[in-house]
């Protein structure tokens, strides 16, 4: 089972964090103090860990992290915090933390960016082709095949696509796809991303009622063989 | 008014130094002039009374009594007197003036008859004893280098009262000015302090320093009134923007609340909850944005940046909504930079994404949208064109507005803050904005890397 270390000394805000975790199906192990933190973080082993950036007392997060990647805990980090400047979240970054989400934010999102730190965890793989259900993209050639059927693809789409299918059957919000495929940090994407998603969709669905791309509570995206 | 007061003033106070250093040069100056004047006019007189007596005693007794007594017919000279006296000094010929007792032997001339009562006093002159044992005194009167001394005396001592009064008087009328003018800019300070945002320093008539630095203050209050001005519109429209979703969340978990038979009817209610809540959170968040941008800190992380680049990433990430609209979205891009703009390229996307983004939303389906990127020199211009219902020449100032929507688009998706983002964003890099219309509405940002480059 995958377990989720969260170190976080607001108990509401930790409660709900707790409340998604296990809802997503995870584990999920608490600290409130920097220190408890980092003792759990360094004695046991954990898929992932949140990690508040602002805690009180003389251990705050970016502290903890540098503490962890010096002693050799590679474990992925989510940062969280209230502080949303560029330099705040470069220096999250820079201290060894994955990823960065800013507060308030939306369970979807804190899930699917788990989700994607825990898949880049397990390190890419040397495979040229990916495959869900009958779709395969060829990564070398970026061609694009469903049925035996080659689908014509722009670049960003071909791209858009490929982030999908390598983080297939998880949710992939807005967000994430603005950051991976736009390279641009978006804190508020338009919707304008959903029509090139639609755009995707038609292209890939080769006119069956079943989208393999489903659209999941407003603001990700989820791509997979089932439908 | 109080007289610590106008001491305390800068005014006065340089005017009572100015004053005291004038009359102590003035009189340095009187004591320079009088010791000069003096010492020519007894040099001239030494000279004289030298050369004279010289040339009297290379003559006989005789020849010299006759040529002192023949002098103005024997008349007393009260100019230059010259007198012959005996060994027991009395008085042979010429000016009949005293022997000056005292002086008999003397080699330098000397002054004397201050105190005799004649008239030319004093005198000042040399004795010679002759062969004979007579001696000759050859004098002149210095009454008018004393004289002299007296009026340039007085001169000055009236010039220096004069001066002194006029200077007294025009320190204290500068330190009334100043104590008044402090006085009405304390009230204003005070009034200001108190709210009154509206209230500026008094600067009529006041020039030079103290004037350039009112003038100074006087445009930061300005800055302050607009900037308070706009917190409290802010603060307006976020209560009203507000108050519509949160009221549709209630009244959504109100009817929940009160016909919700089932599982299904419950979750329905809290889904759309969730979108009502979600919508309120995405406004709070690009109000932090634009705080966050307004801040100026984001300056720390600039890059060169490459904005032909970033133009084109926008136009593609909107072509498709483009094309689902039916509108004909165009783009000239002048590539090649070669000194790329110093800046944030995630914010610059967004307000170039914001400006297509509202032009799209604005224009009829099978309008025009143009995206028009061109450099000239040290500027850099971007121009995004459509073909939408314009925006009225009185509103243009107030689109840049926190929440403030043009009566056109009241009913548009949006919050409103799209332009005050780009606003902000345009203003961190040092680019001017500038909205027109025509037919339709044409937003232009203008980066000078010449006039930007001095940005902080």
């Amino acid at each position: 089972m995958t377990t989720i270390l969260v170190i976080e000394d607001d108990v509401q805000t930790a409660r709900e964090i707790e409340a998604a975790l296990v809802d997503h199906g995870y584990e999920a192990r608490m600290a409130s103090t920097g220190r408890e933190g980092l003792v759990k973080a360094v004695g046991e082993s954990y898929d992932a860990i949140i990690l508040d950036r602002m805690l009180p007392g003389d251990l705050d997060g970016l502290g903890i992290l540098t503490t962890l990647r010096t002693a050799g805990v590679s474990t992925p980090v989510l940062i969280l915090s209230a502080l949303s400047a560029v330099d705040e979240r470069v220096r999250g970054l820079k201290a060894g933390g994955d990823d960065y989400l800013t507060k308030p934010f939306d369970f979807l999102e804190l899930t699917a960016r788990l989700d994607a730190l825990m898949r880049r965890n397990v390190g890419p793989a040397a495979e040229t082709t990916l495959r869900v259900g009958d779709l395969e993209i060829d990564l070398l050639t970026h061609s694009v095949c469903r049925r035996g059927q080659t689908i014509e693809l722009l670049p960003r789409e071909y791209r858009l696509l490929e982030y999908l299918m390598r983080h297939a059957g998880q949710v992939v919000t807005r967000t994430m796809l603005f950051e991976e495929v736009w390279h641009y940090r978006y804190d508020e994407p338009t919707n304008v991303i959903d029509v090139h998603i639609g755009k995707l969709r038609r292209k890939i669905d080769l006119g069956s009622q079943a989208s393999m791309i489903q659209t999941v509570r407003g603001s990700g995206y989820i791509l997979d063989a089932n439908h | 008014m109080r007289i610590i007061e106008l001491y305390r003033t800068t005014g006065f106070r340089l005017a009572l130094s100015f004053l005291a250093l004038f009359g102590l040069t003035s009189v340095v100056l009187y004591t320079f002039i009088d010791i000069e004047v003096k010492d020519f006019l007894t040099e001239k007189v030494d000279d004289w009374v030298l050369r004279e007596g010289r040339s009297l005693t290379k003559l006989n007794v005789q020849t010299i009594a006759a040529r002192l007594d023949n002098r103005k017919n024997g008349e007393f000279d009260a100019e230059r007197p010259m007198t012959l006296f005996n060994a027991a000094h009395e008085r042979l010929a010429g000016s009949p003036i005293p022997f000056p007792m005292g002086y008999d032997g003397a080699t330098t001339p000397f002054e004397f008859g201050a105190d005799s009562g004649m008239p030319g006093v004093p005198f000042r002159g040399l004795t010679w004893t002759l062969p004979g044992g007579e001696i000759l005194l050859v004098a002149e009167s210095i009454s008018e280098v004393k004289e002299f001394n007296e009026v340039l005396f007085g001169a000055m001592l009236l010039a220096g009262g004069c001066t002194a009064l006029f200077g007294l008087a025009g320190a204290v009328l500068i330190g009334t000015g100043a104590v008044r003018h402090f006085d009405a800019v304390t009230q204003a300070t005070r009034k200001i302090v108190a709210g009154d945002l509206s209230g500026r320093l008094p600067s009529q008539g006041v020039g030079g320093d103290t004037g350039r630095l009112i003038a100074v203050v006087n445009e930061m209050l300005d800055e302050i009134e607009r900037l308070m001005r706009e917190v409290k519109g802010v603060c307006d429209n976020i209560a009203h923007d507000l108050r519509t979703p949160l009221t549709r969340l209630l009244a959504g978990l109100d009817r929940a609340r009160r016909r919700a038979t089932n599982v299904e009817d419950y979750a329905n209610s809290v889904d759309e909850a969730i979108v009502e809540t979600q919508g309120i959170l995405k406004t709070f968040a690009a109000l932090l944005r634009i705080s966050e941008v307004e801040d100026g800190a984001r300056r720390a992380g600039f890059v060169p940046v490459d904005l032909a680049a970033i133009v084109a990433d926008a136009i593609e990430l909107y072509e498709p909504l483009a094309e689902e609209k039916e509108i004909n979205l165009t783009s000239s891009i002048q590539e090649s930079d070669p000194r790329p703009l110093p800046g944030d390229p995630s914010l610059l996307f967004e307000a170039v994404a914001n400006l297509i983004d509202n032009a799209l939303k604005f224009s009829p389906k099978g309008g025009n949208v143009e995206v028009h990127l061109e450099r000239k020199g040290d500027l850099t211009r971007l121009r995004v064109t459509d073909d939408g219902p314009g925006i009225p020449e009185a509103d243009r100032a107030n689109v840049l507005r926190r929440f403030y929507r043009a009566e056109p688009s009241r009913h548009a998706p949006g919050n409103g803050l799209g332009l005050s983002l780009v606003a902000a964003i345009a203003r961190l890099h040092g680019i001017k904005l500038d909205i027109a219309g025509g037919t339709g509405t044409t937003v232009t940002l203008e980066h000078n890397a010449a006039s930007a480059s001095s940005l902080g």
